[in-house]
């Protein structure tokens, strides 16, 4: 069953609602046991890194996310939940993160007038490669954004899409191997977004 | 850097829809969810949604609508809000606690608007910007521009000034940790005027923030100056995307062709059809509750709300029970009587501009290779039909094509009228006749599920002229006068509102769309193909307006009656009506008057009589007492087509009274000893 983690630090709902939307079969997990019969996860995130990796501390969660990963299981970082797949951030202090894709999340560099931080609205996304959440067809794909943050990946392989933030180019989506993240909401981008989840979910589907 | 936006500003009202004029006048408009749900499909870059409400009871008023929602609350409305909305969501009104703010993001607002509350405590804004961060922190400021060209911020709704400084205020807010500011005009609110690009471009060198511009937009062309000029990061309005069909992807194109590099227009969901989609197993449930109540005889459901004493408007005889939502000022007028009032003394130059503006409409949708006609008139053969027509092809010079919904009721003179129009007019005209069996099984539905046997004819004659100008490639169509303008002002003159499929569905279908019907009385979706309206990319390719005649011609109903008799032969009904003193109006519908309008009584405590004398007292053809007189005398009469009804869709009359009795207005009626009672006008302030 595709599962959605709730550490109920973030609104989860708005996740939730666009998976019923697009007739996904799902279930909320908000501790360790619910999560173990889990063979797709998604982890929805806003807010700040600290207080929700302490949540999943709190819960169990590390362990079995990073057991699940381990398995080859398709884990789904949506936003915050994004950054917390990488290695570190920088946010507030220094923080681990889970550690699933190889890089650390920093902060948006203000390089120009045009930049802003946070950084919010709608950005054309431009796939790098041919992923699954990003084929090479998803073209001209419009997506929303807030963040102050950016996943800075190691291995530039693992970045499945950009955006052009102010003359740089920074990751939209990453990718690597069975674990997915993206920095926008796709859940609050309309068509574009309901059909990247799509994706996602028959993906899971067709892995099963 | 990021697309700019262009975002729509949904003003709620105790969970209504209303427009705003000078932040003082509101009318409602309608029901947010089917709104917003439509919005959400348009590719809106993002939606302000204020509540404006001085209490949170949202009471909808009407149990007989189709798009209903659970709860009361702005709470509640934002859950299921939340349902039907992929679109980033930013939400504000009566916002004065962190816990406030919490509640609306949980409850699916991505932002949040605060306004009197920063200002009356501007540590609040900090406060919140640390707790939930700048990014979704939006401080509204509303900025009054004197008529000595001053600037100052006004709060609570634009009642309270703050001595305020708009630059120096924004400034301080951005400080403080806004992460955004959106600005609003009181003095263009509902002007259409366009943006105050000084007061715009003074806040946006000020601050790093992003800055939504918003007030004054009248046209689409408005939208990109907010941007292009004023340096905005987004531009927004609320009225203007009320008044249009399509009015979002118009203006989205407007800003596109203005060169500004935003998000296409979007003109549907893959995930998400414009129809509403229908929980059949909970709607049955909920109209078997209707019918158990009439077999126990046990009237309506009982409304949790405290229940205002009825009354009625000081100048007509409306109560504040009308089906069409009117507002009262401070002196108990009603916003119909209001509007009414501005409509007799726009002078004749004006009528002149008008007349203009629509020959101007005309001539862009005038056919230049013969391929078609100029515009469709949907037609029923009633005065109003005859009085369309009669400016169109006969004063304008235009060529129109009649479209009929034929909903088989028609009087004997109706019908004589409606064929007479291809005669006297020379010009082509299309009948569309349904299956009577349909029709006899949407008649039996629809008074069970919204007490309306009606539905099928107001539904039909709203979508069959659409359909007709979308098939033909057509780009107009012509309608009479704004119902919900002329009874009780919902909009302004100076709003020019067009046909929308809101109006239909909301007005017209009172919120049950044609699939509500497919698999009740074994119908089926083809069945009901005359009632599906054109898609939006249909409507949009077509660049199919509905413009209101009554916004461009000074529309007198008595007039064009006795011009219409003179001119073109048109008949009065043949015997008069039991419940009104009018005999040039409804002859296209011998069920209207009897069934339909009886069942209006039944509803809200009032019927047609009520309205033409309304209107009347407004022409100036009647005082109130005389008014007064013929409602004592009309309103209630149970007439003796009711039968005929009855007979022909095979119910009995106790069926029909007790199911009729589900829908009384628990604000109305009381049963006094077995019998239903209320108020009435005569005893008004005894």
């Amino acid at each position: 069953m595709l599962t959605v983690i709730d550490t109920q630090t973030c609104n989860i709902q708005s996740v939730c609602n666009a998976l019923k939307r697009i007739g996904a079969d799902f279930e909320i997990a908000t501790e360790r046991d619910t999560v173990t019969s889990a063979d797709a996860i998604i982890l929805p995130g806003v807010g700040a890194i600290a207080p929700a990796m302490t949540a999943l501390r709190e819960r169990g969660l590390v362990d079995v996310l990073t057991e699940k990963a381990s398995q080859g299981l398709p884990i789904f970082g949506i936003c915050l939940g994004m950054q917390m797949l990488a290695e570190s951030s920088t946010e507030h202090g220094d923080h681990d993160g889970l550690g699933l894709i190889p890089g650390n999340v920093i902060r948006l560099e203000i390089s120009g007038p045009d930049c802003r931080v946070p950084n919010i609205g709608w950005y054309d996304c431009r796939p790098e490669g041919n992923g699954v959440l990003f084929p090479a067809s998803a073209k001209n794909q419009t997506f929303y954004f807030v963040h102050s943050y950016h996943f800075a990946c190691t291995d530039p392989a693992s970045v499945a899409a950009t955006i052009d933030y102010g003359g740089q180019k920074i990751a939209a989506a990453v990718e690597h191997g069975n674990v997915f993240g993206v920095q926008f909401h796709p859940e609050k981008s309309q068509d574009h977004g309901l059909a990247l989840l799509d994706r996602f979910v028959s993906h899971v589907k067709a892995r099963n | 850097m990021a697309q700019p936006r262009l975002i729509p500003c949904i003003l709620l009202k105790n969970g209504l829809i209303v427009r705003s004029q000078g932040f003082r006048i509101h009318q409602i408009i309608g029901n947010p969810v089917s709104t917003i749900s439509r919005l959400s499909n348009w590719n809106v870059d993002e939606l302000i949604l204020l509540d404006i409400s001085a209490d949170d009871i949202h009471d909808r008023r009407r149990d007989d609508h189709g798009i209903r929602y659970d709860g009361s609350s702005m709470l509640g409305l934002l859950r299921q809000i939340a349902e039907v909305s992929f679109m980033p969501l930013t939400v504000g009104g009566r916002i004065r606690t962190l816990d406030d703010i919490r509640d609306r993001l949980a409850a699916g607002a991505d932002k949040v608007v605060i306004n009197s509350q920063a200002v009356s405590d501007p540590d609040f804004i900090s406060q919140a910007a640390q707790r939930f961060g700048s990014q979704c922190i939006v401080v509204s400021i509303d900025v009054l521009r004197g008529s000595d060209g001053r600037l100052e911020v006004y709060s609570e709704r634009g009642t309270k000034p703050t001595g305020l400084d708009p630059v120096d205020w924004a400034v301080e807010a951005e400080r403080r940790g806004a992460g955004e500011i959106f600005l609003n005009s009181i003095d263009r609110d509902g002007a259409g005027e366009g943006y105050d690009l000084a007061l715009v471009r003074a806040v946006t060198d000020a601050v790093s923030v992003p800055v939504i511009a918003c007030g004054g937009v009248g046209k689409y062309t408005h939208f990109p100056t907010a941007i292009a000029e004023g340096a905005a990061d987004a531009c927004a309005a609320a009225n203007i995307f009320h008044f249009y069909e399509l009015s979002y992807p118009h203006a989205k194109k407007a800003c596109l062709d203005a060169g500004l590099a935003m998000r296409d227009v979007g003109l549907g969901s893959r995930w998400f059809p414009r129809e509403p989609v229908y929980d059949k197993a909970r709607e049955d449930i909920w109209i078997a509750e209707r019918v158990e109540r009439a077999h126990k005889n046990l009237g309506p459901k009982k409304i949790a709300t405290e229940i205002p004493r009825l009354s009625w408007c000081k100048s007509c005889v409306y109560p504040s029970s009308t089906a069409t939502y009117a507002e009262y000022d401070e002196v108990g007028e009603c916003s119909g009587c209001r509007t009414d009032r501005v409509k007799r003394l726009i002078p004749q130059a004006e009528w002149d501009r008008r007349l203009d503006l629509l020959k101007g409409i005309l001539e862009q949708a005038r056919c230049r290779d013969g391929s078609r006609h100029d515009c469709v008139i949907g037609v029923s053969g009633g005065k109003d039909s005859y009085f369309q027509t009669h400016m169109i092809k006969n004063v304008l010079g235009y060529n129109p094509l009649l479209v009929t919904y034929f909903g088989n009721n028609y009087t004997p003179a109706g019908l004589r009228n409606l064929y007479r129009m291809k005669e006297v007019f020379n010009v082509d005209h299309v009948i569309i006749y349904p299956s009577v069996e349909t029709l006899k099984k949407l008649n039996r539905l629809a008074f069970t599920i919204m007490g309306d046997m009606n539905w099928h004819a107001h539904l039909g004659i709203g979508t069959i002229p659409m359909r007709t100008a979308v098939r033909h490639k057509i780009p107009l169509v012509i309608w009479g006068e704004h119902g919900e303008m002329d009874l009780s002002g919902q909009f302004s003159m100076n709003d020019f509102v067009e046909w929308s499929y809101r109006a239909r569905l909301e007005h017209e279908g009172r919120g049950f769309e044609w699939n509500y019907m497919v698999g009740r009385e074994g119908l089926s979706a083809q069945d009901m193909a005359l009632w599906q309206y054109p898609t939006d990319a249909e409507i949009f390719e077509t660049g199919l307006r509905g413009v209101y005649l009554g916004n461009y011609v000074y529309w007198e109903a008595n007039d064009h009656s006795k011009l219409m008799r003179e001119r073109y032969g048109f008949e009065p009904i043949d015997e008069p009506f039991e419940r009104t003193y009018r005999t040039t109006s409804n002859l296209d519908d011998m069920h209207e008057n009897g069934i339909h309008d009886y069942l209006k009584f039944v509803k809200f405590g009032y019927g047609r009589c009520t309205d033409h004398a309304t209107k009347d007292i407004r022409a100036g053809i009647l005082s109130r007492g005389q008014a007064v007189d013929l409602v004592r005398k009309y309103d209630h009469i149970k007439s003796k087509d009711l039968y005929r009804w009855l007979d022909y869709v095979g119910m009995s009359e106790k069926e029909f009274d007790t199911i009729a009795d589900t829908f009384r207005d628990p604000r109305v009626w009381a049963q006094i000893d077995g019998t239903w009672r209320k108020r009435e006008i005569w005893e008004d302030g005894r």
